[in-house]
């Protein structure tokens, strides 16, 4: 049982693990390293089945085998539009290893954005996941003359269908067999056609405004970042970590698997988004990334779980939880923790703490790490009370993930951290952060004009708003563009308001309205689970979703927590109105980031009506 | 800040109101907090799949179980947790799923039990006479033992037998269960001349989705012992989601055929 001011079990590493100067040549060196130790696993009808190093580079070899085969040349790219699956990685490595740049797309895209992405990106081939993604690519296809061949990895459901375009992962996998077999020395050729400077792989970011851009990473930019995240928070082959958030993004493709790739540290797949919270629980990471809005639901959960206690646990939950406080106060602000409540401690992790920790699956996390979004700071000492560090790192895809990170040894909720030892920080003029170093992007794949915009005498502009304090701990007030400027002329950052709202078990997300307007008021959407519980506790009816939103004591109950939150702040920065989003978002509504966050300028063009009819009625 | 009006809400009262009723066998919770309106005179249907809850809605409001949880208004009355003999006197007849008609008793008995609690005799006798004109089958088999009727005559059996007790409310508990599409089209459009010529308001159950709203006024989808999805059956017909699971229509797409299912928003 390691404790919070204990951090023996958080290290650095400043060697080089495996060497490689391009992601594909890193991976070879890995897989001629570790042979025959596990790399991955997956959940498959219910069964886990793993696979080590050694037929990890077979099957990557077969895919890319495949790909030349079919006339895929060096530098060319190819797309992949899947859920979080192992052969997300099969084909990953398989388009890199061929020498190809490799592209995610978001499983839950419409057709018409695979449509967009796929010409944006030039993309050549695509591997999708099943019959449902195939009918996305089907529907674009007439309009991508580019577009070569579909590969399809779960082909159930598509016995009686046959296309001149399409074909089973497996059978690009037998014809790169084949091809290996004629000729053996080519792999080990492309494997070596690529250099540092090439371009490697697209991460598509979604613009706020306008079409996604893609965001182009280099092989150097990756091998130095991931070098780079050792320094900060090492894992290695012991670690076992999660593989469960959408490949296309920044965070877990590079700080979940490629940095696994590096480090050597288990990748275990999910069965699918929705088993998240039974497979954490099996699986029990020693190591987890996730973006906020897993850690609010985590908490969201034990909330529900203590409400449904009985009155001697809530009471034990109370009692640890406030024990948890105190010492996670000390910690963080570097003071010892006293011998008796160390003990006192121990008992509150050993008859309470602990459950939770198991109940969440974080058991045998050695620390957790959160970004992508901002995070309550609140929510972040709960963790802490619980026992586990929890680290924010901030940064973008335009970076390589990371640019800060928090210090194990210095946690200070709130802030994200010193600036990352490989690459250099600073406050603009204007008030923006910026980042220089070896992980900064290429730019932006065909938008000169917005990779200017970006990247301006070496440094990246990263559009958020922040300050650093004297021990080099950086804070992040906002996004430049989100600033609220109210008609009283006050400048206020709606996330510093909204942050403290999510923190409410009954607020998923929010967002504050106010620019050139008399006051500030707010979109709610609520946690449906707790909320329910609520009302299904409290004898309000209701039916569905929307009905829930309506009823007047839930309204009256969100009153309740942005009157909470509005006495922290001062006058002309509360909030005096609010409505609720009637509509239940899940992933596939554009409302959402991928991250699962409202996005504030589509909310606000979205519910324009919604929104002036907080300004219309009388204050 | 000002509620918006409710525009579920109905300016009638509804003679049958359940609120956040969560019924449970043993340790399993079959219904999670099911709050619906049955407005007089209307016909209400529940659609859900096997499993669902539909039944034990049925079953909470007759009194057979007791709802842990929330209340069953009738006429304004809180009637949850009393005995089904009393509610039946308040007139609520429940006509259970898989028809469960006396088996050895003659079709004449069957639906004579129907009318135990009146003392009306006369009235009765006028209601046996209306029961014939709706299924007149019934009248050529009336000495005959109910055990030995067919599936779709048993139903009308079970139909009468409640009709006898003069209801106000019927409760349905799916009625097209086992029969020829030809034999629920009958029983379907004599549930509907129950409901005009009598006044019966009825809560119909269903799986079958498309008989169901075809008949129905307003409708509750029910998943999982929750209510997901409410409105006016013809503005249900054409929400995504009721037409992919419940109707069984989906676009054909690209291949002409598909096997994924959408992911269910209930919007």
């Amino acid at each position: 049982m390691t404790m919070l001011w204990d951090l023996s079990r958080i290290y650095t590493r400043t060697e080089v693990v495996v060497p490689g100067e391009t992601l594909p040549e890193m991976f070879w060196n890995a897989v001629r390293a570790r042979g025959d130790a596990v790399a991955l696993r997956q959940k498959e009808l219910g069964v886990w089945s793993s696979l080590t190093w050694r037929q990890l580079g077979e099957i990557a070899r077969e895919v890319g085998m495949g790909l030349i085969a079919l006339g895929f040349e060096p530098g060319e790219r190819a797309s992949i539009l899947s859920n979080t699956v192992r052969e997300w990685l099969f084909a990953d490595l398989g388009i890199l290893g061929a020498g190809g740049v490799s592209n995610g797309i978001y499983p839950t895209d419409a057709a018409a954005q695979v449509e967009y992405l796929l010409r944006d990106s030039d993309s050549k081939y695509l591997f999708v996941e099943d019959e449902e993604q195939l009918d996305k690519a089907l529907e674009a296809r007439e309009r991508l003359p580019g577009l070569r061949r579909i590969f399809v990895a779960d082909t159930k459901g598509l016995r009686g269908f046959a296309d001149a375009q399409v074909m089973s992962l497996q059978d690009l996998r037998a014809l790169g067999r084949e091809h290996h077999l004629k000729h053996p020395s080519l792999w080990e050729e492309r494997l070596r056609s690529r250099s540092p400077e090439d371009l490697a792989i697209l991460i598509y970011t979604s613009g706020t405004t306008g079409p996604p851009k893609g965001a182009m990473l280099s092989h150097r930019n990756l091998v130095y970042v991931l070098r780079g995240y050792n320094l900060c928070i090492a894992q290695d082959e012991r670690d076992e970590r999660m593989c469960f958030l959408p490949l296309s993004h920044v965070a877990e493709r590079l700080g979940g698997a490629y940095f696994a790739l590096y480090t050597g540290t288990k990748l275990n797949f999910v069965e699918n988004p929705d088993t998240v919270p039974e497979n954490v629980r099996e699986i029990a990471p020693t190591v987890f990334i996730a973006v906020p809005r897993v850690w609010e639901k985590f908490y969201s959960a034990v909330q529900i779980a203590i409400a449904e206690a009985t009155p001697l646990e809530r009471w034990a939950y109370r009692r640890a939880i406030e024990l948890g406080h105190r010492v996670a106060e000390r910690v963080v602000s570097g003071r010892p923790v006293p011998a008796l409540l160390k003990l006192r401690y121990r008992l509150a992790r050993l008859l309470v703490l602990d459950n939770l920790r198991r109940l969440i699956g974080i058991h045998r996390c050695r620390f957790l790490v959160t970004g992508a979004a901002p995070i309550s700071p609140d929510l972040v000492r709960w963790y802490l009370a619980l026992g586990v560090p929890m680290l924010e790192v901030w940064g973008q895809t335009e970076c390589g993930g990371a640019a800060t990170v928090m210090p194990a040894a210095g946690i200070r909720p709130g802030s994200i951290g010193t600036a990352a030892p490989y690459n250099e920080v600073k406050v603009s003029p204007e008030g923006e952060l910026l980042v220089r170093g070896t992980s900064v992007f290429m730019g932006y794949l065909n938008q000169p004009e917005k990779t200017a915009e970006a990247l301006r005498d070496g440094w990246l502009h990263t559009g958020d708003v922040g300050t650093v304090d004297g021990d080099g701990y950086y804070t992040i007030t906002d996004r430049m563009k989100d600033i609220i400027i109210t008609a009283g002329g006050k400048n206020i950052t709606p996330s510093e308001i909204e942050n403290q709202l999510k923190f409410s078990p009954y607020v998923t997300d929010a967002v504050v309205i106010g620019d050139q307007r008399p006051y500030l008021t707010c979109l709610v959407m609520i946690d449906q689970d707790n909320v329910e519980k609520f009302a299904q506790d409290h004898d309000v009816p209701f039916s569905n979703y929307a009905s829930l939103c309506r009823a007047r004591e839930v309204r009256d109950l969100i009153a309740g927590e942005i009157d909470r939150v509005n006495k922290r702040f001062a006058r002309v920065e509360q909030v005096k109105k609010f409505r609720l989003i009637e509509r239940k978002l899940d992933a596939e509504d554009e409302e959402l980031t991928p991250t699962m966050k409202l996005k504030r300028k589509l909310v606000n063009r979205k519910y324009a009506d919604l929104i002036e009819s907080m300004y219309r009625e009388p204050g | 800040m000002s509620a918006r009006a409710d525009d579920g809400a109905n300016p009638v009262e509804p003679i049958l109101r359940l609120a956040n009723v969560e019924s449970a066998y043993g340790p399993v919770k079959a219904i999670r907090g099911v709050s619906l309106a049955v407005p007089p005179g209307s016909i209400v249907t529940v659609l859900g799949a096997n499993g669902a809850g539909k039944t034990t809605i049925l079953k909470t409001i007759s009194g057979i179980l007791d709802p842990q949880k929330g209340s069953v208004l009738y006429r304004g009355e809180a009637i949850q947790g009393r005995d089904p003999a009393w509610i039946v006197r308040r007139g609520i007849c429940h006509v259970p799923e898989g028809r469960e008609v006396f088996p050895l008793l003659s079709v004449h008995d069957n639906l004579l039990m129907g009318a135990y609690t009146r003392p009306d005799r006369d009235e009765v006798m006028h209601d046996l006479e209306a029961v014939h004109a709706y299924f007149p089958v019934l009248m050529q088999r009336s000495a005959q033992e109910a055990g030995k009727l067919s599936g779709g005559q048993q139903q009308m059996l079970a139909i009468s037998r409640a009709l006898m007790g003069r209801p106000e409310l019927m409760l349905l508990d799916e009625p097209s269960l086992g029969l020829s599409p030809k034999l629920m089209r009958e029983i379907f459009g004599i549930i509907v001349r129950i409901n005009r010529e009598r006044g019966t308001t009825i809560l119909l159950v269903e799986q079958n989705a498309a008989a169901a709203l075809g008949v129905a006024d307003y409708g509750y989808v029910l998943e999982v012992g929750r209510i997901v999805m409410e409105d006016s059956c013809a503005r249900l017909r054409e929400k995504e989601d009721v037409k992919e699971f419940y109707l069984g229509m989906k676009a054909a797409g690209v291949r002409g055929t598909r096997r994924w299912k959408k992911r269910k928003t209930w919007r």
